[in-house]
């Protein structure tokens, strides 16, 4: 207890806003989650969670709706009460410390700006709740409106601006006080696509510029894939895998990841060999292909997954090339998405690029898929 | 066949004439203006009849009887609206913070109350305080004193009384504003450093302001024209203006003088109303959003959308006297506000719902005096008013009344509903305004008004005379429920019909009814209950060969105070739980009326 009391001491008072003129404002909280369960009656919405994010990390939470992922970030920012397991900020536990003093800033998909209050006022909220003077919370507003190219908007209502601009006047009342931790629930699905990339960057350099630890939920798997520094995967109230996007994007390590992030061909297939690592397999359908484990010693079955742009296209029949017919072929602007059924009735999905070469094809013409072993991926 | 949905969204001036939905408008609004509007111009002529024209208004200002009682009026009503705002607010936010269960039954504690009658609510009051009342057996019980004290009949049970009345309408504007709110400003204060008071001051208060304006209002308004409760709780220092109105009415020298009283305490109201109006609003009113411009429906739904710059003094005020005030309050642990909040709402809730149970349980009694708890337990009192033939032709009569005023007041108020939600012409607002006007006229001077034009008419003391009269105020509630309803049911749904090859009137019957249907049934509900527990315009317009159920009570109440009350109240409560239950779920979505 005296723990917890120490720790939110700092948050009072102007001592604890740190100088903007450095590049990086302040250090982020390690935060780290220990078998956090919280259950609704008989619904289990976090499941003995565990994660550790490290200090000035961007962690997403990525996962379905109902896959507990905005469960964590309220049990965070102590919205609602932790059934089980703690939850420490560089090492205390906050079990006792109510939201209004942990000191964290927050984003929220309605964006949730005060209406009765300009845009500056409700910038200045968050210092005026800490008691800081005057003069230093005006600086501070002027800076960090600069910062999300708003100062022109500092004297309009929320209800004047639009969404984009609304978003980005609760990013900077979230980290007006340069908190160490800031937690986002879905900011930017309230937005449209361009909007949505073009926030996405800035939210990604204004992490760069603070430094702050930033825990971001979306069901987004793209989102998820451009900002983090690490993806936690969700499903159901567990965790399923936690890397950084490149690993997740082509390692995933259960189907669930796998299908959740990015599209993806699953092949059930039979191992017929297996040369510390180098399989040889057969599809249900009876392709036969090489693929790469980790696992040196499997047998019996496997799933393995391809994904769509990991598949060549040729129109000639080569030695590695199986022939496939097309059932359905669209034009997506930069790629093309072809659905080819092979010869065994396993349907594959082809991302290619457009180029100039390529025609769409037909659909129910024949051509000529195939892939290398580098270019699957044997999931457990 | 496809000309059909091209005219169905065409403008409205390339319809026929006989299409267009604003002609649905025409029967409340002459209806309105020959039984409403009319009679209330008349009684402004009358008053100013005099010699010079403005001697009786004259008279009403120099008497001090008259003077004293308009001031006493207008404290009164103050003092009650400022308590409601006061102990309303924590009650309203109870129903909002509370989940499941406890919400149902905290929000169904304040909502039934509402549409019990108030002559009965008050009579509850009466047992409660009574000398042989619980109250007085509880304090002496515990020993706080040994004799039974006098309670009634004195400004605090006045207040108390209104107070109680009045609540729910406060609880319920408050409600709506609150739960209207975006929960993420909550979390959003909190997770910026507001403490729980910070989030009450800085977002919830501001935010909520222009529903604590329309509740206090409504009550302030209401109270203004308080005949009932003040009459049976008030002692002789508490005469309020409108019981001045129906003194004079039974006296034969009040012609003229009379009206005048009448006209300033519906000048005062309406200047009220009409300050308020162009503050805020007019729909505080009927406590909705915009009924009347469909359009800004979308942008309704942030309440907040107020123009912050008229408020910084509000807000200077806030930072400079309220702020530091709360800050030494905030020192204190949370879980005093929270206590604070639970208990005022346990109060309110009891002060609510204790009397009507009070008044149930005595109806079993079986003393012939009003005593609690009862010595016994009989049925003889429900024998009793079921075998005497005065108030069940009272109770029959009320029916009939109350079933012929709800068929006019449905059938007028429906089709305006529809004519002001569909139809696209100008006034809307002004036409709106007019419809449910009826709500804040005093129910005193509406019945004085009304008097002189039935007398001519020869419909005093008449069936058909006194539904007439109830339908002016079961208008305004119809009209309300049945637009919110109509509001609620999705455009496209008829305009997917039309395209279909529906036409106006299949899509009328195959869409629109069934989704209106609940609202229409609340609506029928309401304007009969509300017929049914009518006093104040019965009083004025029946003859004594013409006796409803209100003004049986009304005379017995004043005469004596025996347990066959007790049973009209128990069957009124039961009357309003069943109703209320079959309303449940048109309730939810909106705001009847009384």
């Amino acid at each position: 207890m005296a723990e917890t009391l120490a720790w939110r001491e700092p948050r009072r008072g102007v001592a604890a806003a740190a100088p903007i003129e450095a590049s990086r404002d302040v250090i982020g909280s390690s935060i780290s989650m220990r078998n956090v369960v919280k259950t609704y009656g008989a619904f289990c919405a976090a499941d003995r969670i565990s994660l550790d994010v490290e200090p000035g990390e961007f962690i997403t939470l990525l996962g379905p709706s109902g896959s507990g992922k905005t469960t964590l970030l309220n049990l965070l920012a102590g919205f609602q009460t932790i059934d089980g397991g703690e939850i420490l900020i560089d090492g205390k536990s906050i079990a006792h410390v109510p939201t209004h003093r942990r000191g964290f800033g927050m984003v929220f998909q309605s964006y949730a700006l005060f209406p009765n209050m300009t845009v500056s006022q409700n910038v200045a909220f968050p210092l005026r709740m800490a008691g800081v003077d005057r003069a230093t919370s005006d600086r501070r507003v002027a800076e960090t409106l600069e910062m999300m190219r708003l100062s022109e908007h500092a004297r309009k209502t929320p209800s004047e601006m639009s969404g984009g601009q609304q978003q980005r006047v609760a990013i900077a009342r979230a980290i007006v006080m340069r908190p160490k931790v800031v937690l986002m629930d879905e900011p930017l699905s309230a937005l449209d696509r361009r909007l949505r990339e073009s926030i996405q960057i800035e939210i990604r350099a204004l992490h760069q510029t603070i430094g702050s630890t930033i825990i971001f939920v979306t069901h987004d798997q793209s989102e998820a894939l451009t900002m983090s520094d690490r993806i936690a995967v969700m499903d159901k109230g567990h965790i399923i895998q936690v890397a950084r996007p490149l690993e997740i994007y082509r390692h995933p390590q259960s189907r669930f990841v796998a299908s959740f992030v990015g599209e993806s061909n699953l092949l059930e297939a039979e191992i017929l060999e297996n040369r510390g690592g180098m399989m040889r397999l057969r599809s249900r359908a009876g392709l036969l292909f090489q693929a790469q484990s980790r696992d040196p010693g499997a047998r019996g079955t496997a799933t393995v997954l391809v994904r769509p742009e990991r598949i060549a296209l040729c129109d000639t029949a080569t030695a590695e090339s199986v022939p496939a017919t097309v059932t359905s072929a669209l034009f997506m602007g930069e790629t093309l998405r072809i659905e080819a059924e092979l010869a065994g009735g396993e349907t594959l999905l082809i991302r290619c690029q457009d180029t100039a070469a390529r025609s769409l094809p037909q659909v129910g013409s024949q051509i000529h898929v195939s892939w290398g072993a580098e270019d699957c991926w044997v999931l457990a | 066949m496809t000309d059909l949905p091209v005219s169905e969204t065409a403008p409205a001036r390339r319809r026929p004439l006989l299409r267009n939905p604003a002609l649905l408008l025409v029967p409340a609004t002459l209806f309105l203006a020959v039984i409403y509007v009319m009679p209330l111009i008349d009684l402004g002529r009358v008053s100013l009849s005099g010699d010079p024209w403005w001697a009786y208004f004259d008279r009403v200002f120099s008497v001090p009887l008259y003077w004293d009682s308009l001031v006493r009026t207008m404290q009164i009503a103050l003092t009650v609206a400022c308590l409601c705002v006061v102990f309303g607010y924590p009650t309203a936010l109870l129903i909002q913070r509370s989940r499941g269960t406890t919400q149902v039954l905290i929000a169904t504690a304040v909502i039934l109350p509402y549409f019990i009658a108030i002559l009965i609510r008050t009579y509850a009051w009466m047992v409660l305080l009574g000398r042989n009342g619980p109250i007085n057996k509880f304090a002496i019980w515990l020993g706080i004193y040994d004799q039974p004290l006098a309670l009634l009949f004195n400004r605090g049970t006045v207040l108390l009384g209104m107070t109680a009345v009045l609540m729910p309408l406060m609880v319920l504007s408050i409600y709506s504003s609150l739960s209207r709110l975006d929960p993420g400003l909550t979390r959003a204060a909190l997770a910026s450093g507001a403490g729980p008071l910070a989030v009450f001051w800085r977002v919830l208060l501001p935010l909520t302001l222009p529903g604590i304006g329309a509740g206090f209002l409504l009550v302030f308004v209401s109270a203004l024209g308080f005949f009932i409760t003040p009459t049976l709780l008030g002692g002789p220092a508490d005469q309020m203006f409108a019981m001045h109105i129906t003194q004079q009415a039974d006296s034969i020298t009040g012609e003229g003088f009379l009206q005048a009283l009448a006209v300033v305490l519906l000048l005062i109201t309406l200047i009220v109303v009409g300050v308020a109006g162009r503050l805020m609003g007019f729909e505080f009113i009927w406590g909705g959003g915009k009924l009347a411009e469909p359009a800004e429906t979308a942008t309704e739904s942030r309440p907040g959308k107020t123009r912050p710059r008229r408020r910084s003094l509000g807000m200077v005020f806030a930072d400079t006297v309220g702020w530091p005030l709360l800050r030494i309050l905030g020192r204190m642990p949370a879980s005093v506000g929270i206590w604070t909040v639970r208990g005022i709402g346990f109060v309110i809730i009891s002060a609510l719902i204790l009397p009507i149970l009070v008044v149930i349980v005595i109806s079993f009694s079986e003393a012939s005096y009003l005593t609690f708890p009862p010595p016994g337990w009989s049925l003889k009192w429900y024998e009793k008013f079921f075998s005497d033939s005065n108030w069940m032709t009272a109770f029959w009569n009320s029916m009939g009344i109350a079933a012929l005023s709800a068929v006019i007041a449905v059938t007028l108020g429906a089709s305006a509903a529809m004519g002001i939600v569909r139809s696209e012409i100008r006034y809307k607002s002004a036409l709106m305004l007019l419809l449910v006007s009826p709500m804040i006229v005093p129910p005193v001077v509406m019945g004085l008004s009304l008097y002189s034009l039935f007398l001519q008419l020869g419909l005093v003391g008449t069936y058909f005379g006194l539904a007439a009269a109830h339908a002016i105020g079961g208008i305004p509630i119809v009209v309300v429920i049945v637009a919110a309803s109509l509001q609620a049911v999705d455009r496209r749904l008829e305009q997917g019909a039309a395209v279909h090859g529906a036409s106006p009137l299949t899509v009328f019957r195959t869409v629109t009814l069934p989704a209106i249907a609940p609202g229409l049934a609340a609506a029928v509900f309401f304007a009969f209950l509300h017929s049914f527990d009518e006093l104040v315009l019965s009083l004025f317009l029946s003859s004594p060969r013409m006796k409803t159920l209100p003004l049986m009570l009304w005379a017995d109440i004043n005469y004596q105070l025996n347990p066959v009350l007790a049973v009209v109240s128990t069957l009124e409560v039961l009357l309003v739980v069943g109703g209320v239950i079959l309303a449940r779920p048109v309730l939810s979505r909106s705001r009847g009326g009384h």
